[in-house]
């Protein structure tokens, strides 16, 4: 068996998704920021394996990957001083004591 | 790494991932479920040099698995008031699984259709050199603007811990 | 010869198996460690024959490597080799694990937390394996870390206490501080070598005096801080803190010596440089003789055998600074045994008297019959008593020493051994000799005292292979000669008449203090740890705290100044834009409002507020919107 594109591919898809299912379910703030970063995980194996078997040369896919962990890396400093914040405010961290939205 | 990708490796891998994120997300400790996150981080760091990406490896355990984990951590040990409030109830959501399910089985219809084109491995693997060469000529404005989302990234975060307008 | 491989991976795989057990396994947890464990020695013992009958280190009976990393153009992996060195150090971390894990099924079954205990100690194991067995200074690193890590993680043990946590803290940063310094070599080394591969390293290139002096240096500190040797052993007395076990197979047999095989590894860098030679002769006889004295004036008994061990390392720095590479791994070798068999022992003394401190202690002998004869042997061996081990490994660094001309250190060397005769009399008689202190006094269980027996034999014999160990590492190996042997056999009577003098003979109460007043400034330096904790304390320490606490004012008088700052000016900026907001677009917007807000009312019942209802409805129609697009096949 030789490992292509594909079986990268089929890994971040279950990555992903395990953490879409994490986000989706969580209470916890905290938890539903770590899920996301699994997400964005997922998305940087994608773009490394492409640029390993698309662009070897040129390594456009470990650029993106990298600006994406840039972008990552300022999302979750901020999403967890946000959660320091609310906690500050309201003395919790659970997203169901947040629901101001309500029409 | 050469040019193929060793399958035992990967497998290895693969299930250290997979195996880390069911982990995670059956834990009921949030404690416990930030080291598995870091497990994740550090099993995808060997995925990337079986890609032959050594910078984005070094990158991604400097990163994700020094820093980011650091942080969530710190972020739990602050919001935890009691050592049995990292001890959570289990949550499962139906709508969350079915969603999931179903963007799965969309992903795996659209992977099973695409063709890859592979092109030819270089002569000589790129290394960190040949990066670092690339990331400051091509690269260089998206590299500047990266830094300064970070920095605004780093002012934000300090001003909105620090308690925000108020203090 | 694959089977070397399991070796470490077999105790690596117990840890694997019990780290996310831990707290539900009690006998389970025993049975895979300790069978781990088992079939390491096993193995070991296999590997061990089939090196034989040794030869020049540089033979390999077993060489693996599997490339991890392409760095330029070199090649980073990991490796096996099995040589003589690694074979008789296989034997010893295995043996030594084996006893201590069936001993600790004894001393730790109360414990709620047996399980995780033996997590740690399959890990350490497995580690220390890795170490002995690396091909190359990268993974001997990875691995002197990764025992870093379990070192802390059984000092602090029982973390509810105060002591404990402290001293995990102390020993993880005091050791820290010496890794630095390994660091720093291992960057220096592929600087220069571009390769971190002990063929190449140590055998394959020629070093240039001056970098060899810095690469040697650095090494010796970070073994300093491994080893524990002057001025970096302040961790170690304090790690007894620690389950007495753990002591036994981590602070005295196997991890402290950890530093000693790096520098016996790296002695033909330190041979090239010259001066890195005598700085560890240096380090390792101050070492041998202050911290020998220390022990003479400690009362809790497990610190007397840390500063012991602290000692006894220090002799075998003081063998390879004077370039002996056997007479320094065998006295390792001899002393890994006896010291963890004193520390074991050390564990049911404890047990039977229920206090650490050897005042309230006294008359065990009569009562704790197998620990006695077992616990004597390893006193006997550390005093450097014919014909038990610790006699025959002294005696080779003495030779060694006379041969190569170190007067000084050879002086020094014999002033420690009549040191150690001393405080090892002492201890002796306190404990086991003089009016009982302590009632219902019982003998350990079986599991405890079988692995004392079995070390305490291995202690008996393991001295008469002196010479065969010296031809199995490939070299020239003789009995010690009989002048020698005569006058250190001397030496360590005359310390063991002394203590008999002080505390042996009956008298009903030791009467220290006239002594104290007679050399009031040296026994006040000495119960004082030489001071150097105050030190540490006062140029260290509190100036760190000092210097964090200006950061911190700096932090928030400028730095939040700045930031402050820029918040004030943006909203002297809103302010501005909320006067245009307020007259101009209000008026529009309202309008528009009036209209969404008799739309939005009926859309309202959709909002329910939950943020993660929105997220759902998000996720469901982008997964609709990509499902429609597979099936259709755009």
């Amino acid at each position: 068996m030789s490992v292509g594109p594909l079986h990268f591919m089929a890994l971040a898809a279950v990555l992903f998704s395990l953490g879409l299912y994490g986000v989706l379910s969580r209470k916890s703030t905290i938890m539903t920021l770590m899920c996301l970063e699994l997400m964005a995980n997922a998305v940087n194996i994608n773009l490394v394996a492409f640029s390993h078997y698309r662009t070897p040369a040129l390594m456009t896919g470990q650029m993106f990957a990298v600006f994406s962990m840039v972008v990552s890396a300022a999302e979750i400093g901020l999403g967890l001083a946000l959660v320091l914040a609310i906690y500050r405010l309201r003395k919790t961290v659970e997203l169901d004591a947040m629901q101001e939205l309500k029409g | 790494m050469s040019e193929t990708v060793s399958p035992v490796m990967f497998l290895i891998l693969a299930f250290a991932t997979i195996g880390g994120a069911v982990m995670m997300l059956s834990t009921r400790n949030v404690v416990h479920a930030a080291f598995w996150l870091l497990e994740i981080m550090v099993a995808t760091a060997g995925l990337y040099l079986l890609l032959s990406a050594e910078f984005l490896a070094l990158v991604q355990v400097l990163v994700y698995a020094g820093a980011v984990s650091v942080l969530v951590l710190f972020v739990i040990m602050l919001t935890l008031r009691r050592r049995e409030d990292a001890i959570r109830p289990y949550e499962p959501s139906w709508a969350g699984t079915i969603i999931a399910a179903l963007f799965l089985g969309a992903l795996y219809m659209a992977i099973t259709r695409f063709v890859p084109v592979i092109a030819e491995m270089p002569e000589k693997v790129p290394g960190v050199a040949d990066f670092g060469r690339e990331m400051f000529t091509t690269w260089m404005l998206p590299f500047e603007v990266a830094s300064l989302v970070l920095l605004a990234a780093l002012v934000g975060a300090v001003w909105w811990s620090k308690g925000g307008d108020g203090r | 010869m694959g089977y070397v491989l399991a070796i470490p991976l077999l105790p690596a795989a117990a840890f694997a198996v019990l780290a996310p057990l831990s707290r539900r396994l009690r006998n389970g947890a025993i049975a895979v460690s300790v069978g781990a464990v088992a079939l390491s020695f096993l193995l070991s013992i296999v590997a061990f024959v089939a090196t034989l009958p040794g030869g020049h280190e540089a033979e390999a009976a077993y060489h693996a490597f599997v490339p991890f990393a392409h760095v330029g153009d070199a090649v980073l992996g990991a490796g096996l080799l099995l040589d003589p060195i690694s074979a008789s150090m296989l034997l010893v971390v295995t043996l030594v694990s084996l006893c201590v894990q069936v001993y600790s099924i004894g001393y730790m079954h109360r414990d709620e937390r047996i399980g995780w205990y033996y997590a740690v100690l399959s890990l350490f194991t497995a580690a220390m394996l890795t170490l002995v067995l690396s091909d190359n200074f990268l993974q001997l690193y990875a691995a002197w870390e990764v025992m870093g890590l379990c070192s802390y993680l059984l000092i602090g043990f029982w973390h509810e206490q105060e002591a404990p946590r402290k001293a995990s803290l102390k020993a993880f940063l005091t050791t820290r501080v010496g890794d630095i310094g390994f660091a720093i070599g291992l960057l220096v080394m592929f600087n220069t070598a571009g390769t971190f591969d002990f063929a190449t390293v140590l055998h394959g290139m020629e070093w240039a005096p001056q970098t060899a002096t810095a690469i040697a240096l650095l090494f010796l500190f970070g073994a300093m801080g491994k080893s524990a040797q002057f001025p970096l052993h302040v961790w170690l007395p304090d790690a007894m803190a620690g389950p007495t076990p753990a002591s036994a197979l981590i602070h005295a047999a196997t991890m402290v010596a950890a530093g000693v095989y790096l520098v016996a590894r790296a002695l033909p860098i330190f041979e090239a440089s010259g001066v890195a030679l005598t700085v560890t002769l240096i380090v390792g006889s101050v070492t041998a003789l202050a911290a020998g004295l220390l022990a003479s004036v400690q009362h809790d008994i497990k610190k007397v055998l840390a500063y012991s061990t602290i000692s006894q390392l220090g002799y075998m720095f003081v063998a390879l600074g004077a370039g002996g590479l056997v007479a320094g791994m065998f006295h390792l070798v001899t002393h890994a045994f006896f010291k963890s068999l004193l520390f074991l022992g050390a564990g049911v003394i404890i047990h039977a008297a229920h206090t650490q401190d050897m005042r309230e202690m006294g008359g065990l002998g009569k009562h704790l019959k197998v620990t006695t004869v077992t616990f004597t042997i390893g006193s006997l061996a550390l005093a450097g008593v014919f014909p038990f081990s610790g006699f025959w490994s002294k005696d080779e660094i003495l030779t060694v020493l006379l041969h190569e001309g170190h007067y000084v250190a050879l002086a020094i060397s014999l002033l420690a051994a009549f040191v150690t005769a001393y405080y090892v009399a002492r201890l002796w008689f306190r404990v086991f000799i003089g009016p009982q202190q302590t009632s219902d006094l019982h003998e350990a269980h079986n599991e405890m005292l079988i692995p004392m027996g079995v070390l305490a034999a291995v202690t008996v014999v393991v001295g008469f292979a002196s010479p065969a160990f010296a031809h199995f590492l490939g070299h020239e190996g003789e009995w010690p000669a009989l002048g020698m042997a005569l006058g250190s056999s001397a030496v360590a009577a005359s310390g063991l008449l002394l203590g008999w003098f002080m505390y042996g003979r009956r008298t009903k109460v030791i009467n220290t203090r006239a002594i104290k007043q007679r050399v009031d400034y040296v026994y006040g330096a000495l119960v004082n740890k030489l001071y150097l904790d105050l030190t540490y304390e006062y140029f260290i320490v509190r100036p760190y705290q000092r210097h964090a606490a200006w950061l911190g004012r700096f932090d928030s008088n400028v730095i939040d100044g700045v930031v402050n700052g820029a918040g004030r000016s943006w909203r002297a900026l809103a302010a501005v834009g909320w006067r245009f907001d307020a007259s101009v677009v209000d008026g529009a917007v309202n309008g528009l409002g009036q209209l969404v807000k008799s739309a939005g009312g009926r859309v309202r019942r959709l909002q329910v507020g939950r943020v993660q209802t929105y997220q759902g409805l998000v996720v469901g129609v982008l997964v609709a919107l990509m499902l429609w697009i597979v099936v259709k096949g755009v």
